[in-house]
Formats: structure tokens, sequence, C-alpha cells
């Protein structure tokens, strides 16, 4: 017998997005500034997953200025639209929206007084990337000018929006309702070696593919999966939290073992779009979907790499090695139970 | 204080400071030098992020003390490039989108900067040894170990310095756009501001008197020698409460502070504000606090048992919340089944590790205005409740949100922002609370450890019929977002399949464990845990591949989930088929055949580390005080081989 054995596994999952079986709501207010510049203002501050970024290239793509020339102000309750919590894989999704809805409002008034300034029709003006211009025309002007223009006829241009998803609470008798307007779906796939003299479960790699809607920011979609992967990684084989009577024994890194950078499979996402038809930038979201799928995955593919079966979480080392002596004579039964079924279900295809 | 004079060179300039004696090293660069970029994600040398270079070597200044680095030669995150601009190793930070939270980032920064200055020829093993003592919560290492290898390519003078400039081109859009993250130069450079980096004149500091009890009723609290001592500033209990006590995400069943009894280790009971540090931790031992000790509920199906130990008075059965799911007719779904399979599945407590401890102030403005600054992930709701608690209206409560260190749920539960607002409301000067590791690891909420039963009927051609699933949670002491918990796990239950016939009932309940609350998939990721390890074993004893039974049963656009909502969109189909081929999936029924697998070690995996490898990381590991969670397993494991 090899002291090594490799194997592979699989899992599928579902999540939705934005709060669960109740409305959820955002508002954004949004100003075409000086100089082709914009200022957003939404209650929302960055916890690490890039919201930030994603805010600025939604706002830069709806005003037709530059992400970096976006300044996104405070989350700040007494000065900032309600925009509620970060958190629930909301926040593309509901800030995202509200702020592209701002955004396009404030770019509207824009448009308007710029196509009264070139008498031409507002649906003929385009801006991307610092640039207005008129469609079937020479007319094309830098963004800090239109602005300028704009003011100069006395307008500020300014916008402000709500986003609503419209999920419903569910009945208290069966729980029928529809908890969310989107869903996403994602499959993992995981490879891993376990030595079967330690117990150790090494995870080599983890093909990870999830539905997003829409990829803002691709590479902050892979950041979201590749934290969730080595999150689910670090709850599938070692984390733990340990209270005896309520008191800890566990109460600091040297106890609550995380993964380190040694630990870290290769992850290989693959994101696909199915863009969300409810809303209008058809993002939907990655935050939490990610982990979901890693754990099962990883011990389906310790199932095919030793033939156990862990289903009390974490796999730790021992009690790999345990579940690994009482092994043979577990397969031996998983294999006359297999036995029994097929016999009894070639019965049932007879009757 | 007894105090001490140090001399150093920090960054390039010389420092002159009397300080006090008892600091380390990171007290002082932060305190006395407000060279905040090195942050304490633990203070014990296990994360790494408090690292700086002493005379060249890198070192955690959390083990450090201050004035064995007098006369040294300290570089920190701030001294690597000028203002303004950024070392190869930054830049390649922020090309690659290596920072997220941000907390761990100086930290790594230094530890990759470490790595290339002694082997600017780094391989990515190499790379991933170097940075093994320090922990990132967030980006799952990836994006880190691509911009130190980028970096190294510059840095060995294998690639032009013009690659870390580059970008993708610009298409028509800014959707789909790999946009560097804006946030990147602030937090590669230890610039960005989080809670516990900042300080207002005449700041005061609070430090938490915790319950050692899981149970007890508090019959007396004492604080007046903590009061009368020189430099305290206030002492608060439940008493200093105005309004109506009490927060949660759902039920408000969480004093600010214990009011009456404990209901788990570590929650707070008194909180005192003081001059320093120092002080406060003082005072805290001149409180005096008299508990008599109540029978203890550790486990969550002993909760529900008649006569078991009651934990709130509003909830005399210890059911924090039921949610049930009904479809079709179970009954009837086993009867047509050709095979039923049953099992049990747990989940353990699980805690979120951000690196950023808690941490906030609180000050009282010029209009009455009670504003509080912190990491919270939900300054709305937290507006909401601290009104009702301090009997203002919402108007005179204001919630700023700091950067946060990393949240993943764990950062949803007011547990400490109403202390600081009473303490400032006491005191009218600003109040700042930082959490230690240890505190953070007690007083906040976990994910819920869960036990799922399971039933699952199928057909013999791979059909579900049926599914019965129960899954009990323990909530904890308190609520906090357990009903949400359950919510989300049921409706989630059953997995993204199309089951006519189910019975789901999720319960959590109260005991005198750590509370659990809101982590990162909401009780989603427990039951699929179940759900995904049941079709496996289904998949095996009917002989279907994996992919093939999870796409016999898929939830398809106008499908009834397990609430009996059509789906308007269902992508199910399409990320099966993305990871099936992704992976060079091999087709076959998951019976154990790892050993003659043909899809196994290709270029999309990870080379596996050796035993012998791995132990002689953990040495130089241990002797540049580092750690691996890796290495820390094989002791454990050859400990019981
Ligand atoms: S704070 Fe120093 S190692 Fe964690
Ligand atoms: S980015 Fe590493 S801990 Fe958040």
């Amino acid at each position: 017998m090899t002291r090594t054995k490799r194997g592979r596994g699989m899992a599928a999952s579902w999540y939705g997005i934005a709060r669960t079986a109740t409305i959820d709501r955002a508002g954004a207010w949004a100003e075409l500034d000086d100089g082709g510049t914009a200022k957003i203002v939404t209650g929302v501050t960055e916890i690490g997953e890039g919201i930030l970024t994603v805010l600025a290239q939604v706002a830069a793509d709806e005003l037709g200025i530059r992400p970096e020339d976006v300044t996104i102000g405070d989350n700040d309750t007494a000065r900032s639209p309600e925009a509620a919590h970060a958190g629930a894989t909301r926040q593309t999704y509901m800030i995202g929206n509200s702020v592209a809805l701002a955004s396009r409002e404030a770019r509207n008034v824009l448009f308007e007084q710029i196509a009264d300034h070139w008498e031409v029709e507002a649906d003929q003006l385009r801006a991307f990337n610092g640039e207005i211009w008129a469609l079937e025309t020479n007319l094309r002007i830098s963004m800090s000018d239109a602005v300028a223009i704009c003011k100069g006829r006395g307008v500020v241009p300014l916008g402000s929006a709500s986003f609503t998803a419209h999920g419903t609470g569910l009945d208290p008798v069966d729980g029928r309702g529809a908890p969310w307007q989107a869903y996403v779906f994602g499959t993992q796939v995981a490879e891993v070696e376990v030595d079967t003299y330690t117990g150790e479960v090494q995870v080599l790699g983890i093909w990870a593919a999830h539905d997003v809607g829409r990829a803002i920011n691709p590479r902050g979609v892979e950041g979201q999966i590749e934290g969730g992967v080595v999150q689910g990684l670090g709850q599938a084989l070692m984390e733990e939290y340990i209270t005896v009577d309520g008191h800890t024994t566990t109460h600091g890194f040297a106890k609550y073992i995380l993964p380190t950078s040694l630990d870290v499979p290769q992850i290989n996402c693959v994101i696909v779009e199915d863009p969300d038809p409810e809303s209008p930038l058809q993002a939907k979201g990655i935050g939490e979907p990610a982990l979901v799928p890693t754990a099962p995955a990883i011990m389906n593919a310790i199932y095919d790499a030793i033939g156990v079966r862990i289903k009390s979480l974490p796999a730790t080392p021992e009690k790999i090695l345990k579940a690994l002596r009482e092994h043979s004579s577990d397969r031996q039964m998983i294999a006359n139970a297999n036995r029994e079924e097929r016999a009894r279900l070639h019965e049932r295809s007879a009757t | 204080m007894p105090k001490m004079k140090l001399e150093m060179e920090v960054n390039n300039r010389k420092v002159v400071k009397e300080t006090d004696t008892h600091k380390r090293l990171i007290d002082f660069l932060r305190e006395d030098l407000n060279l905040t970029g090195t942050k304490e994600g633990c203070g014990a040398g296990e994360c790494g992020t408090c690292s700086v270079f002493v005379d060249g070597k890198l070192v955690k200044s959390c083990l450090m003390p201050a004035a064995k680095a007098n006369g040294a030669k300290i570089e920190t995150i701030e001294g690597l490039a000028k203002p303004g601009e950024l070392t190869p190793v930054q830049k390649a930070f922020h090309k690659t989108g290596a920072s997220q939270c941000g907390y761990c980032i100086p930290g790594m920064v230094m530890a990759a900067t470490a790595c290339l200055r002694e082997n600017p020829k780094a391989g990515i093993e190499e790379i991933k040894e170097r940075l093994g003592g320090n922990i990132c919560r967030c980006t799952g290492y990836t994006k880190i170990f691509e911009a130190v290898e980028i970096a190294r390519s510059v840095v060995a003078g294998e690639a032009p310095a013009g690659v870390l400039d580059e970008d993708e081109p610009l298409g028509e859009s800014y959707i789909g756009h790999n946009v560097r993250r804006l946030d990147a130069p602030s937090k590669v450079t230890g610039r960005l501001k989080y809670a516990a980096d900042m300080k207002l004149p005449d700041m005061l500091q609070m430090q938490v008197l915790r319950s050692p009890h899981a149970h007890a009723r508090i019959v007396s609290i004492d604080t007046s020698e903590a009061e009368a001592m020189d430099g305290v500033a206030c002492v608060i209990t439940a008493d200093d409460v105005p309004g109506k006590d009490g927060f949660g995400v759902f039920v408000h069943d969480q004093p600010i502070m214990a009011r009456g009894k404990v209901r788990h280790v570590g929650e707070a009971v008194a909180a005192v504000a003081a001059e320093d540090l120092v002080t406060a931790r003082r005072a805290l031992s001149k409180i005096k606090v008299e508990y008599e000790v109540l029978p203890g509920l550790f486990d969550a199906e002993e909760a529900l048992k008649p006569g078991a130990p009651v934990i709130h008075d509003y909830a005399p059965g210890n059911v924090v919340k039921h949610i049930p799911v009904r479809k079709g007719d179970v009954e009837k779904g086993f009867a047509e089944a050709d095979l039923i399979l049953e099992d049990d599945f747990s989940t353990q407590q699980v805690e979120h590790a951000y690196l950023e401890p808690e941490a906030g102030v609180a000050y009282v403005d010029a209009d009455d205005v009670v504003t509080v600054i912190s990491p919270s992930q939900n300054i709305t709701h937290h507006r909401h409740m601290l009104a009702d608690i301090i009997a203002k209206p919402i108007n005179k409560v204001r919630f700023i949100m700091s950067p946060v260190g990393g949240g993943f749920g764990g950062k949803e539960d007011m547990i400490y922002q109403g202390m600081l607002a009473l303490a400032a409301m006491k005191t009218h000067r600003p109040v700042q609370l930082n959490f230690t590791r240890e505190e953070s690891l007690i007083a906040s909420a976990k994910r819920h450890p869960s036990r799922v039963h399971y039933r699952m009927g199928l057909k013999r051609d791979g059909r579900i019929t049926a599914v019965e699933f129960s899954m009990l949670s323990d909530g904890g002491a308190y609520g906090m977002s357990s009903e949400g918990v359950m919510r989300k796990a049921a409706i989630l239950s059953c997995g993204p399949y199309e089951i006519e016939n189910l019975k789901v009932d999720t319960r959590a309940v109260y005991t005198n464990n750590t509370p659990s609350g809101a982590f990162r998939t909401f009780g989603g990721m427990q039951a699929q845990f179940a759900t995904e390890s049941m079709m496996d074993m289904a998949a095996e004893a009917l002989d279907l591949d994996p992919f093939e039974i999870r796409r016999i049963n898929m939830m398809k656009i106008g499908s009834l989930t397990h609430t009996q909502q059509a789906l308007k969109t269902a992508s199910l189909d399409r990320v099966l088929d993305a990871a099936e081929k992704a992976s060079r999936w091999e087709k076959g029924a998951p019976k154990v055949r790892g050993a003659t697998r043909q899809d196994l070690d290709g270029p999309d995996t990870r080379k596996s580390c050796t035993l012998g490898a791995r132990i002689a990381a953990e040495v130089s590991g241990a002797e540049k005080g580092q750690r691996s969670g890796a290495s820390e397993k094989t002791k454990d494991s050859e400990r019981v081989a």
C-alpha cells in the first residue's frame, strides 16, 4: 500500500443575493463635479471585497469618466444616504445598482444641457473615459468642459436613486415564499492527497466555477473566490473553536489553527456570467457563495482517495487516522451493504 | 509609570524619546511615533501583522520589548518607499489585487520584502515558506504569491520594471475591466487608518471587565474603588443605560453589559475609561463583582430537554428560532423511493479570525450628537438600536464606519459600541476601545456549530423523491443572527435540486457557549455540506457519476425552489459544465477510485509538500518565530500515530 493516496471530489451549491426573505433597499447620491470628476455618496465601506473600486467602475461607466476620477464619500449615518449593511452578498447588487441609477440620473441632467447647447438630441450623446460626443456629428469635448458648460448654464448635474430588491417573507407554517430575486450557483472540484501514516490531508487543486451574473472586476471576483475557498479549506480540515463548559481552549492563533501560505491549493477560477434580468447592472454577487461547496468537495475527495467518509468537520489528522483504522472492516460493511442494496433494487425492478 | 529614554534610527531618521519601560516595540512605534502601519493582529507572535526590520532582520515587533531595540536601526512599512512612491513589492501587490481588507498587508509586504532582500531569485516554494508566518484571512494568499513572483522577476532583473505599471488595455466599458483597486496604495504603504489607529485629542482608553463564568447571577457590583483611582474618568455598568437596553440583529436580547446575570464566559460586565491603558487595566482589578454561579448549559440537544437550565426568561424552552419548510408529501415521496439513505452530519464552531480585532472610538460632538466610529458591518441598524438604548432621537446618534480589517459577518453585532457611547456621554471626552485577540475570540460571535439529520429517498435513475432534513444549531448565549441563519439554512438546505417532497426544519437554541452569529454563508455552508455529502453517497449507491446525479436533479428555469418560488434564471447547468471541463474530470461513480484515476496531478495543481520538507519548513519557521497550520497539524498527527 502506498503511503499517500490521492483523490478527487466535487460539490455543487446555490445561494441568494441580498437580504433574505425581506425587502432590501439601498440609496445613493451622485454629482458630476468640476474637472470631469464625480462625487458618489452612499452608505458603504470597503470590508475588503473591493466594493469601492466596483462602485467607482460603475459610476465611471455611467458618467463617462474614469474610475480614478470618482470620489466615494465615507459611510456615515449623518452624512450619507442609507445603504444598510455590508454583508449578505448584497453590496455589488444593492449599492452597485443604486449608484448606477443615481449616476445615470446625473448624466442625463448633463446630457440635456449639452444637447441643448449643441442643438442635437440628447439620445445622440455618448460619454466614456472622460469624453463626451454626439453621434453622427464632429462634436466632441472633454467631460471637464462639458461640466463647465452645464454649470455655466446654471445647472449642477446631480442624481439620486434608491434600488429595491423584492424578497418576500416565508410562510410560518410551510415556509412558502420568494426570499430573493436573484440566485447564484456554483460548483467546485477538489483534488487531495492523504498521508495515510499521519492522517494529514493536503488540498492540491481546486477548480471553482461560479455564476456571478456579470463580473464587474474579474480580478476582484477571483480574489473573492480564492479567499472563500481557503476559508472553506480551513473549516474543512483544521479550524475549530473549542469550549469546555463554556471556557474556550482555543484562545489565540497558537491554538486556533488557520490556513497559511503552505496550505493553499492551486485555485483555478472559472467565472460564469448569467446576467440578472431584474437589475440594471445585471451583476449578482460572489462574497459568500464562494466558500459553500469547498468543504463538501474536499470531503468527497478524501472519500475518493481512502474510502473514508468524514461526516463531522473538521477532518483533522486524528479523525482521518481513526477512520482509517476502522477502514478495512468498514469497507467490508459498505461493500456488503451495497451488494444488498443492489439486490433490493434488482428485486424491485423485477416486481 | 517608570520611564526610559530610547534612541533609535527609525526609517532613516534619528529618534530620541522618553517612554514607559513596559512598552513593546510595536507600542513605541504606534503610540509614540504614530507609525500605525505596523498592526497588532494578535500580540503573540502568531500573525505577522506587526512585522518590521530591526537592524535589517525581519522581526515581530509585538514580541520585542522596546528597550531591546534601543540603538537599533528600524525600518517600518512607512519607510520602505518615499511618500507618494511605491517599492516594486508594493506596486506588485497593487497590480495583482493582493490586498483586500488590507490589515495583514503591511506585514505581508514586509515579509515579501525580506524574502526578496535575502534571496532576489526566490522561487514559489521559498516564497510560500517565507510568508508562512503571516496570516491573511481574506485573499486565500493566491494573489499575494502572484504579486511576490512578479516583484521577484523585476528585482532579479528577469522582467523590466515596466511590467509593474502595465495593465490590460481598456475596452469599451469599465464594466468587466480589471481596474486596479483604488484603495490598494493606502493599504500597501500602511497609510490607511483603521479604528485602532485613530487618535483624538484628550482621548480616554477603555478596558472591559468580562465574566469568568458561563452562567451566573450577578449579586452585586462595587465600582467605588476603581472610580476613586487617579486617572480613571468613569466606570460604567448596566445601571448607566438610560434607555431600553438590548441589541441583536433579530431579537434584542443582549444588554450592552450584563444585566442581572451573565450568560457566557467573556460577556462584558463593566467597563473603565481612563487616561491610559495601564490605568484602565489596573482599575478593572479593583471592581468587585459578586456572582452566584448557576448550572450551565453547554450542549444544543441538552437545551431542548425538559428541566434544562433556562438561559433567557422570554424563551423558556431555550429555542431561539425554528424555521419549517414543507413541500409536497414526504411520506409519499419516500414510499416511491427505490433507495433511502439516512445519515448524520455535524460542523464545528468556527472563528471569523479577521486580522483586525474589534476597535472603536466614540465622542459627543458640539451638537450633542453621540458619535461612534467603528468597523461595524451595519451602522444603519446599530444607529437605530443605540438610539433606543441611550434614549435619544435618532438624529442625535451617528455611526461612522471605519475601514474594516475583515468582517465576514463577525462585525455585524453591536457588542462594544454601546459601552463606548455610554462612556463618552458620561465623560464628554473621546473614548477608544481596542480589543486584544483573546478578547475578540471570547466575546465575538462564531459560525454556528450544527448537527443535521438527513433522510433522502431516490429512484433507481437518480431522481430524488423526498428529503427530510433536520438541523440543530447551537446559538450560544445570545440570539444575534441565529434567526436569520436558521432561515437561510432552511431555504438553501436541500441544495440546488428540485425536490418535490420535502420536510425541512432548522432550529437554533440558547446555551451558555460563546454566541454564534453571522458568518459568511449564514448557515448555507453547514446545510449544503450535508446535502453534498449525501449526493455523493447516493451517487455511489446508484452507480452514477457525481456530476450526473446532480444534473438529473438540478434546478432549471421555472423550477420550484424548496420554498416554492419559480426560478426566472438558473445557471447550475453551466457551472457544472464549467467545473467538469476545467478540472478535466474523469467520469465515473464515486467508488473510491482515486488509485485508478487518470485526471490527477495536472499542471493546474500544486506540488504536494513532502513531510520532510514540511518539518524542515517548521524548524526554519520556528527559528524565525514563524508557524504554519500545516506543520502544526503534522505535529498533532505524529502524536496520535
Ligand atoms: S501582532 Fe505580532 S505577530 Fe501578531
Ligand atoms: S487582506 Fe489579508 S487579512 Fe484582509
